[in-house]
């Protein structure tokens, strides 16, 4: 027998506003992802790269403290190496202001990279849990009948999406950033970084938001998970392909690819080949050492094509919001 | 404040719905004052259309309507606070507990969360969920199911209820179960409640207004009561024995009246009230153990109606 009243009763209380229901959807949406186990793992390799990340920033900052246990093991180094890193070292004591910034900014390029592929992979495991699932037991029309727009659930399923890839993405490279510069010999090092840090939330901000969507149109494209995961894989995947194949036919193919867009928008954003010629200038060592570099690929890097890539973006984002204009609706 | 208690919660002005060349409503007008309503039709006769055009979960192509005082097209979401509705189809999110799933559903209508749950409690307590609660909705029956669908619909303490099927799926027990859930919301707890059904004798059993719909339009729409008052009066008589003898003197007084197989004398006595017949019965000395006044009256309503608008003008 019930130890309380199981009568109807009323309630009267104040209810949330808008932004604490669309909360409250992303937080199920984001729920949903954290179930599946391998969601959880690719978090885990994510916040293991930062780990890392981090740990080469601290390792970095420890070079520049006199007595530091560190010299003992570059000691051992072959002598070429060990070079390498004094000249490196005094390239931080004589103008840290430029070495921290570029060092890092060269850092969040190089981690930045594995940690879109995984946030690719989490969506991938995530698609199922943001419109498929709801078009297919027609949890829609509940959401519609509640006080809710359509607009109030598709924020709401982005903001779960946004909260995934901050896990996967955002989160481990500006932990690692934190972390790294906490832990390093001076507080000016986090002012030093204060342009790298900006780079990534300029280009990973927007990138993930860009993700986010075109994540949500594909996952209403049908009511079979099965389908819409093979489309964002394929999107993915065979955009990939078509890169290669624009060089031998039509050169406009390559904006189909959504990972080559991006790489051109953070190469634009980042620009690695600016920061390695500033390394190669200031530590000669790193100059021998980068000289064999092909020349047409620091060309590449160092003109990206970013008109085409933010129309191909665009397109893309074009028929995401198309499809989810479609497909969001009761019937 | 919501104009439920003002005497109309639900107004259409011509509404009107089309699906390519098909008229799913077509002019729909009606005004309808808070209760128990039924909303009849066979089937594609356009009830859950209306229903959802009132609850903008579909666009209307022409017309006006306001549910609750509010205007449709322009406040969809501030009505929908006040609102329940539990549609046909199933629509739970898979891979929730019930629950779980209630609570959600009220956060979604605004409720903080600590009060989400208790209201998502008490709302199972109510519609009679035990510890299945706590199971996935996957592995419900359909009468659990349907239990659920009226818990996620009322969690949110609405001031109108629009019920789509309720009773769909259940076994007759279910069904009597379910219909007084239903019946309470408003008897005891002062809920409108909007039943689409095409069974007839759930409307009957629990609502006191009736809206006939077919092919888009109103055919009708009045109390139940005063419905069964047009009809010219009929009854029937359950009687331990002597039923022939009945039979015999209700054509005496030129009233038609039959023994059906369940043994039940069926009398079309023509009065407004039962007086006639219950002098008759005392003449005889006869003692019935039930009289059930227009016991098909609604089922040969809607037939009439229907007929109504299917003749040729």
């Amino acid at each position: 027998m019930p130890l309380h009243d199981t009568r109807y009763q009323h309630w009267d209380g104040a209810h949330l506003g808008i932004w604490r229901r669309r909360a409250t959807i992303a937080r199920n949406a984001l729920k949903g992802c954290w179930q599946n186990k391998w969601t959880r793992y690719v978090v885990s390799v994510c916040w293991t790269l930062s780990l890392t990340q981090a740990m080469v920033l601290f390792l970095i900052g420890q070079l520049l403290v006199k007595d530091s246990s560190l010299y003992d093991w570059v000691d051992q180094l072959h002598p070429q190496m060990q070079a390498l890193v004094r000249s490196f070292v005094a390239w931080l004591e004589v103008n840290p202001k430029i070495s921290v910034g570029v060092t890092q900014s060269l850092l969040f390029s190089v981690f930045g990279w594995p940690l879109r592929i995984l946030t690719l992979v989490a969506i991938a495991l995530a698609i199922p849990h943001l419109v498929t699932r709801d078009l297919g037991s027609q949890a829609i029309t509940i959401y519609a009948a509640k006080a809710l727009t359509r607009m109030d659930y598709i924020l709401g399923k982005l903001g779960g999406l946004l909260g995934l890839m901050a896990l996967t993405w955002l989160g481990p490279l500006l932990a690692a950033w934190f972390v790294g510069n906490l832990l390093g010999p001076s507080w000016h090092f986090f002012w030093h970084s204060r342009a790298a840090l900006g780079a990534v939330l300029l280009y990973v901000g927007p990138a993930m938001v860009f993700l986010g969507l075109l994540a949500l149109g594909i996952s209403a494209i049908s009511a079979q998970e099965k389908a819409t995961v093979s489309i964002w894989i394929g999107l993915w995947l065979l955009g990939n392909s078509l890169v290669p194949i624009a060089r031998e036919t039509r050169a406009w193919l390559k904006y189909a690819s959504l990972t080559f867009d991006l790489d051109q928008i953070s190469l634009a954003i980042f620009d690695p080949v600016a920061h390695i010629r500033v390394a190669q200038e200031n530590v000669p060592l790193v100059g021998m050492l980068l000289q064999d570099l092909p020349a047409r690929k620091l060309a590449v890097w160092a003109h990206p094509e970013l008109a085409g890539a933010l129309i191909g973006l665009g397109i893309m984002l074009a028929a995401a919001l198309f499809i989810l204009y479609l497909r969001i609706k009761p019937e | 404040m919501f104009a439920a208690m003002s005497g109309v919660v639900i107004e259409a002005r011509d509404l009107g719905k089309d699906y390519g060349r098909v008229k799913a409503l077509d002019g729909v007008t009606l005004e309808v004052s808070p209760g128990t309503i039924g909303l009849l039709g066979p089937n594609g006769a356009g009830k859950t259309t209306f229903m959802k055009c009132l609850l903008q979960l579909i666009p209307f192509n022409r017309g006006s309507a306001t549910l609750l005082g509010r205007d449709v097209g322009r406040e969809g979401r501030e009505i929908r606070r006040r609102v329940g509705y539990t549609p046909e189809q199933d629509g739970h999110i898979p891979g929730m507990v019930g629950c779980e799933y209630v609570t959600y559903c009220a956060q979604l209508c605004g409720l903080p969360f600590s009060a989400a749950r208790q209201r998502a409690h008490e709302m199972l307590d109510f519609v009679g969920m035990g510890q299945e609660r706590y199971r996935k909705i996957e592995t419900y029956s359909t009468g659990m199911k349907q239990r659920l669908k009226l818990a996620q619909a009322i969690v949110h303490d609405p001031a109108i209820v629009f019920l789509d099927e309720p009773t769909n799926g259940l076994d007759p027990r279910g069904q009597v179960q379910m219909l007084e859930l239903v019946q309470s919301l408003w008897r005891d707890h002062g809920i409108t409640v909007v039943l689409s059904s095409h069974l007839l004798h759930d409307v009957d059993r629990i609502c006191e207004q009736i809206v006939i719909i077919a092919r888009g339009q109103v055919l009708v729409h009045d109390r139940l009561e005063a419905l069964k008052a047009r009809r010219p009066g009929s009854a029937e008589v359950v009687l331990a024995s002597r039923q022939a003898d009945l039979v015999q003197a209700c054509g005496r007084r030129q009233w038609p009246a039959e023994l059906l197989p369940n043994g039940h004398v069926r009398v079309e006595h023509r009065a407004a009230d039962l007086n006639p017949l219950l002098r008759l019965l005392h003449e005889m000395d006869l003692s019935p153990i039930e009289i059930i006044p227009s016991p098909n009256a609604l089922e040969e309503l809607f037939v009439q109606a229907l007929e109504t608008a299917h003749a040729p003008a």
